[in-house]
């Protein structure tokens, strides 16, 4: 493996030398010239500056075959010459002429007058009597991209030992051997030992056999044959760096095809890029194969420590403690990383410093319990200050990701502390304004998510979503496959709570499957879907697979599991639980989580829907008075925290508490107020409740007034009609018990009304819809 | 020199023998040599014997043991018999390259001290009795007490003390490699010696003494003793003994071709060889040595060809003999010839590196980059890490102006093999390239102390000194290349050059008259070998050196002589002048730099001499060259001035 020269750019050198000789036509110039700077220009310059019509440069082979010259070049008649002949015609012809190894370095050797030439070199050739070059001819800039490439080409080739010019060589002339036959076809006079002349001179002397034989001697018995010398450690390392940069900008693993692709060329080079040991570091870190990351990085880092000395030495550590802390093992993720904290200091390496003290501080969010025994709360002081502290670092060095990440982690402090929503739009506004100027797509994510949250609290779901929706439609391409991920979880719960099983499920199965390769993301993946399938479970009252889902999920439940996903599943517990009537279990699991959040000091959203969940099972137990403090509190604290959908389960409760103390009236009243607005939410079950509560309050109200009388007339026509908008709730979310409940409350009333047939048939619909239940657990 | 069927059998019974003895000594150069021979013998196409002729020469009884060959003499095949496996054993440690295990086989350490001490105790009683040539080192005449003092020697056959010893000679040469620093490095003085020397010539000394008779004759010696014992001595320098005891072994072991090279590299002059001749065995390896030496002596006589092509009517592709066919026709400086040779052995044999950086060299004299860019591939994809694959690889790299890399690929090439002679020369020209005097002199040096033939590095290091200014140092070693080379023009030029700057004006006129003579000479040498060819020039003198030879007559004010070389000088296109621009350059020289210069000396000198018709006829002439048009023409009109003036007078 050479170093930088490949055959390809030996194609690419005599590209622009036909270029130079003004060979290419006006027209043509364009699709040449990018086809070239496609392959010249890194990545990174690449990628920001992507138009339109690059797609078919996109589209191109990473090792340039001969075939990528053709498709570019046969479709562009050359401005020189023969007519009728094509640029590949010219192309190939240049490619042919040389014809030895002794052609190759004069063709090297000849580069540099391509290049334009200083001013002192201009004055030496005129002293030389050299003419100047003619004006036909294109020049070059020594800078310019082209003169750039042609230089380093031109130095790398004159360091080559004379082997490897003779492997490069070789190569050459096995890439361009599959032209051969086009060659012929087109010019007619390429011999049988055409492409080197000493062998075509030589043919006379000794004969067709000895030269055949000296053929053999000299290329090896595969001229013909595929050729896989023909990539450069320069070319290596130009993918590994795509290829990393690609896997941390989503969190990918390598796809297969791509990986067997570089263990094919990283077996034919002696020299290894401490790159590729990065990239295993990264694949088996996001396979979750702790051992294999650990020994890479260490690998990695002891391969690059000669080159870069110990400067490095804070990233390495830094990357240990990531890893260590994806792994579970926190106790060493926070030692590693105050390490880093120090070792940066000491360094005065800012950037690093301030990463890794916003990753502390995450990280403590997360994981209180570590942090605590640590003197971390020195280095950051109390969170807030730590924060502000955090933004200004950020500010003063430009760290721009770091500010707006910064800017939103306040604003989600504030959110779940339950502060001013004003502050919270407008820390989010900031940082999106920064976003915005500094083109930071990999921030996306996180304020979108932000965005989001802030309006599911604020019980907008529908804008909620739609910036979900957003999100995956514009930004997912350049953003964390985490993200895209969390995204669309989040669109499944919305289409979950709307009863839409089917499609939710068709939204986590449409994921990338690549991407699912990474083991976390597979992992939370995973434990959404049964999450999902859960609550299907529950809402159609299949309580033994329940069950089984459940035992699965709260196994997986550990130190390591997602926050959220936890809580989400420890709330289904608790609903099976109620579904189960084992109430006093449910009872503790609440004390116990109520008490847990209360030491982490947990978002006040969870806290608050603990206090509603807590009102209900008081409820369903028979005791709904005895859940009015709790009620009251959680709507009081819902109220100032603006969390809207909370508030109205919370007045909801309270309404229900009402109805126990036959304040009818009253329940009815506050329920016809906060029904229209609960049903901007948009959460079917939420609603579903409220009716039947806003039912039982119109009963209780029918039965206070007289027999007969029109107030109760209409209290129980009123009561019918709620009693559909239940059911249909219900039936939406496939809610069984719901279903049935409402269609007894329906027999009942027409029963109450007089109506013995309808009741009847209300009845037998009921059985009906128990039997169906029945037949589809079956 | 046609054989009959049986001497070609015979040659070839000999030959194959040859092989397997040599290999058993680990000589694995000349078992090489031998079987290349050997197959180039061409096959007696008999009908009666459809199958490979080779085959047939297998005696009925089956294969020839190819491991191990009988002996004739009776005591030592017992002895050998007896030695087997110790034989097998060392010759496999040989194998592998471990040379002092394998010559503890058969000579532990304690015996070979054991000699050392011995002859150390003894000293001055040696002083006595040594012949009055050697220190110390040559045969004490052995009627004496001898056997009581000498150390007991082990008794072993002959084949088994030669590996032994060779082994040590080995490990000696394998630590002195190890030893030397890098080559041309701070401390590479070339001096290192092989350590093992003493120890094995102490060890045959007491051999020969032991089984040499009254009469003088070594009894039952098989010559491979002798020639390790030769090789031993030219080490030390020893040549003349070196010489005897190396004869005396192809006297008696006639197919051991590395003894033949040894003696070649003995030999430094022509008349050495002759004087070596009448004591050599005449059989064809012999003829052989005489070729090879010849060659390497820079000779190219037609009797020479002619045994050479005498040679190959029997081995007609050998690649031996092509390469000598292709040096022969190098060193008459018939490189289209010797490219034609090389190029057909490429063919013939194109895995064969040997003798490949001659190719080269001709190949860069003859500007023929791609070939030799191909003679470098074939080289490198065949080994890339021998010395001749080396030297090639530089040679291209020096064509290409890359001096830097050139160099490196002749210093791998030394350290490949220090006495590669010809990547010593080359890296001190490419040193010269690159300006660095001190190490041009120091390989040139170096490469003179590895072979005293080589007029190139003796060439080199005058030009180096010229370069220096140092012009006396310069002339004696032009001198010893042109003592090589006494018919190659360049080198008595530059040795008339070199006296003209001196300001020894006699002898420098007297050396590049030489260089004319001499020029003549090797351009007869090339037409005779183009036959009919149309460069039949034999005459034509270089201008250039006529023109040296003109200053420095004008210097010494001998007019007379002066004119006459300008003269001769300008006269050199004057003969293609009349005929006309068609057939210019076949005849003459043509117009050159060099004869305007003449027809413009040669115009003044008419005007002083007052010719000045001459001078008018000489000064148009040189306006119609259209070299130096602004001086002619100058001259032209003072011409017609004077010219005028005269006729006023008149």
């Amino acid at each position: 493996m050479t170093r930088f020269l490949t055959p390809s750019k030996i194609g690419l050198l005599a590209l622009i030398e036909l270029y130079t000789e003004a060979a290419v036509p006006v027209t043509s110039t364009i699709p040449i010239l990018s086809f070239v700077l496609n392959q010249l220009l890194p990545s990174t310059i690449k990628s920001q500056s992507r138009s339109s019509n690059s797609s078919s440069l996109e589209s191109l082979p990473f090792l340039l075959d001969l075939h990528a010259f053709e498709t570019l070049l046969a479709a562009h008649s050359s401005a020189a010459g023969l007519p009728g002949r094509t640029l590949w015609d010219k192309f190939l012809q240049k490619l042919w002429g040389i014809d030895s190894l002794n052609a190759l370095h004069e063709f090297f050797a000849n580069r540099a007058f391509l290049l334009a030439k200083s001013p002192e070199e201009m004055k030496k050739d005129g002293e030389m009597g050299i003419p100047p070059p003619s004006q036909d001819m294109i020049l070059l800039s020594r800078t310019s991209p082209f003169g750039g490439f042609i230089r380093r080409a031109k130095v790398e080739f004159d360091r080559l030992r004379f082997s490897d010019a003779l492997a490069l060589w070789i190569s050459f002339a096995k890439w361009r051997q599959e032209s051969k036959v086009y060659c012929i076809r087109r010019n007619g006079a390429l011999g049988r030992w055409a492409g080197d002349r000493a062998l075509e001179d030589g043919e006379e002397e000794w004969g067709p056999e000895a030269t055949e034989m000296l053929e053999l001697v000299a290329y090896g018995n595969d001229l013909d044959g595929v050729d896989d010398g023909a990539v450069s450690t320069d070319d290596v390392e130009k993918l590994l760096e795509f290829q990393v940069e690609q896997m941390q900008k989503f969190g990918n693993r390598i796809p297969y095809e791509v990986r067997d692709k570089f263990k094919g060329i990283l077996e034919g080079g002696v020299t290894v890029p401490s790159l590729s040991h990065y990239q295993n570091f990264l694949d088996a870190w996001r396979a979750g194969d702790y051992p294999t990351s650990f020994d890479n990085l260490h690998r990695y880092f002891d391969y690059t420590m000669q080159n870069r000395d110990r400067l490095f030495y804070q990233y390495a550590l830094m990357n240990l403690a990531v890893l260590q802390a994806d792994f579970g093992c926190f106790e060493e993720a926070v030692a590693a990383m105050l390490e880093t904290v120090s070792t940066a200091r000491e360094n005065k390496d800012m950037a690093c410093l301030n990463f890794a003290l916003n990753w502390l501080y995450h990280f403590g969010k997360a994981h209180p319990k570590f942090i605590r025994g640590s003197e971390s709360t020195n280095m950051l002081g109390v969170e807030r200050e730590g924060l502000v502290f955090l933004r200004t670092k950020a500010k003063e060095t430009g760290m721009w990701t770091l500010w707006s990440s910064s800017l939103l982690s306040e604003a989600k402090l504030g959110m779940s502390s339950g502060e001013s929503i004003a502050t919270a739009f407008e820390n989010m506004v900031k940082s999106s304004q920064l976003i915005v100027e500094r083109n930071m797509k990999s921030m996306m994510g996180p304020q979108m998510a932000m965005s989001s949250s802030l309006w599911g609290r604020l019980g907008v779901s529908h804008l909620s979503k739609e910036y979900c929706e957003v999100f995956l439609g514009c930004h997912a391409r350049y953003a964390l496959f985490d993200d895209t991920l969390r995204f669309s979880c989040r669109i499944a719960q919305f289409l979950a709570e709307k009863g839409q099983y089917d499609e939710a499920m068709k939204r986590l199965e449409s994921m990338d499957e690549n991407s699912l390769r990474s083991w976390k993301a597979n992992q939370y993946w995973l434990k959404y879907r049964g999450i999902l399938r859960l609550k299907r479970d529950l809402h159609r009252n299949n309580l033994d697979g329940a069950d089984q889902l459940l035992s699965q999920l709260l196994q997986s439940s550990g130190v390591d599991a997602d926050p959220d996903l936890g809580f989400e599943i420890n709330i289904l517990h608790i609903d099976y639980l109620i579904r189960r009537t084992d109430f006093s279990r449910a009872l503790a699991k609440i004390e116990n989580l109520a008490s847990a959040m209360k030491e982490e000091g947990d978002d006040i959203a969870l806290r608050v829907k603990l206090l509603v969940l807590k009102a209900g099972l008081q409820d369903k137990s028979g005791r709904p008075q005895k859940g009015f403090s709790v009620a009251v509190r959680a709507a009081s604290i819902a109220w100032r925290a603006r969390l809207i959908p909370l508030l109205w389960a919370a007045m909801g409760a309270i309404a229900n508490i009402l109805n126990s103390l036959s304040e009818f009236q009253a329940a009815a009243q506050i329920l016809v107020a906060i029904i229209p607005r609960a049903l901007e939410c948009e959460t079917f079950s939420m609603n579903a409740q409220l009716y039947s509560y806003l039912v039982d309050a119109h009963m209780g109200l029918a039965g206070k007034a007289d027999a007969g009388s029109l107030k109760r007339k209409e209290n129980l026509t009123r009561c019918l009609e709620f009693i559909d908008r239940a059911f249909d709730e219900y039936s939406a979310l496939e809610d069984i018990k719901g279903q049935c409940e409402m269609m007894a409350k329906k027999a009942t009333i027409m029963k109450v009304v007089g109506e013995p047939v309808l009741a009847n048939d209300y009845a037998s619909k009921y059985l009906d819809l128990k039997k169906e239940a029945a037949l589809a657990q079956a | 020199m046609p054989l009959t069927e049986q001497d070609t059998a015979q040659l070839r019974a000999a030959l194959q023998e040859a092989v397997v003895k040599c290999s058993e000594r680990c000589l694995y150069q000349s078992a090489k040599w031998a079987a290349e021979l050997l197959t180039s013998i061409p096959p007696t196409d008999e009908a009666s014997e459809p199958e490979d002729s080779q085959m047939t020469e297998i005696p009925p009884d089956g294969l020839p043991p190819i491991v191990v060959t009988g002996n004739l003499d009776p005591e030592e095949a017992q002895l050998e018999a007896k030695e087997i496996n110790q034989y097998l054993l060392a010759k496999s440690f040989f194998d592998c390259r471990e040379f002092d295990r394998c010559a503890a086989v058969f000579l532990p350490d304690t015996v070979l001290s054991g000699i050392l001490s011995s002859t150390s105790t003894r000293g001055p009683e040696n002083a006595t009795a040594t012949t009055p040539k050697g220190k110390g080192k040559a045969r004490v005449s052995s009627g004496r007490s001898a056997s009581k003092l000498a150390p007991i020697l082990p008794k072993l056959s002959q084949k088994s003390i030669f590996l032994a010893l060779y082994a040590k000679y080995m490990s000696g040469e394998k630590k002195k490699d190890e030893d030397s620093e890098m080559v041309m490095g701070p401390h590479d003085g070339g001096n290192t010696t092989n350590k093992q020397l003493v120890t094995i010539s102490r060890f045959l000394e007491n051999w020969f003494r032991e089984h040499t008779t009254e009469a003088g004759e070594v009894v039952g010696s098989q010559g491979w003793l002798e020639y390790l014992y030769g090789m031993v001595l030219t080490k030390d320098k020893n040549e003349e003994e070196a010489m005897r005891w190396l004869i005396r072994s192809v006297h008696l072991y006639p197919w051991n071709w590395g003894c033949w090279l040894e003696m070649t590299s003995l030999i430094g002059r022509v008349e050495d060889l002759n004087r070596i001749s009448p004591h050599l065995p005449q059989n064809i390896v012999s003829f052989f040595f005489h070729l090879h030496t010849s060659l390497e002596l820079y000779q190219s006589t037609p009797n020479l060809s002619n045994s050479l092509d005498q040679l190959l009517s029997i081995f007609p592709t050998s690649p031996f003999l092509l390469t000598c066919l292709a040096l022969l026709a190098y060193h008459i400086k018939d490189f289209l010839a010797a490219d034609a040779h090389f190029s057909n052995l490429l063919a013939l044999h194109p895995h064969r590196l040997d003798s490949l950086d001659h190719y080269s060299n001709i190949l860069y004299v003859m500007n023929l980059r791609p070939k030799l860019s191909f003679l470098a591939h074939l080289c490198s994809t065949v080994d890339k890490f021998r010395p001749e694959s080396c030297v090639v690889i530089g040679n291209y790299y020096s064509l290409l102006s890359s001096h830097e890399k050139a160099v490196q690929y002749f210093r791998r090439a030394l350290t490949l093999d220090r006495s590669c002679l010809s990547a010593w020369t080359l890296m001190g020209h490419e040193y010269v390239e690159l300006k660095n005097t001190h190490a041009a002199i120091e390989s040139y040096r170096r490469a003179v102390d590895v072979n005293r033939r080589d007029y190139r590095a003796w060439y080199g290091l005058g030009q180096t000194y010229e370069v220096l200014e140092m012009h006396a140092y310069a002339l004696w070693y032009y001198k010893r290349a042109a003592g090589l080379r006494p018919w190659d023009g360049k080198m008595w030029m530059a040795v008339g050059s070199c006296l003209q700057k001196m300001g020894r004006d006699i002898e420098g006129i007297k050396a590049l008259k030489r260089a004319l003579l001499a020029d003549s000479y090797y351009d007869a040498g090339v037409g005779s070998s183009f036959g009919s060819g149309g460069r039949d020039k034999g005459g034509a003198m270089d201008p250039e050196v006529l023109l040296q030879i003109a200053g420095m007559y004008e210097r010494m004010e001998d007019m007379g002589e002066a004119k006459l070389t300008w003269r001769y000088s300008q006269s050199s296109d004057d003969e293609s002048r009349p005929t006309g621009g068609g057939t210019s350059g076949d005849t003459g020289t043509g117009v050159t730099a060099a004869t305007s210069k003449a027809r413009m000396w040669l115009a003044k000198f008419a005007m002083r001499m007052g010719d000045y018709t001459r001078a008018m006829q000489l000064a148009t002439e040189l306006c119609q060259d259209g070299v130096e048009v602004e001086e002619a023409k100058a001259l032209v009109r003072e011409v017609r001035v004077r010219l005028e003036i005269g006729g006023g007078d008149a």
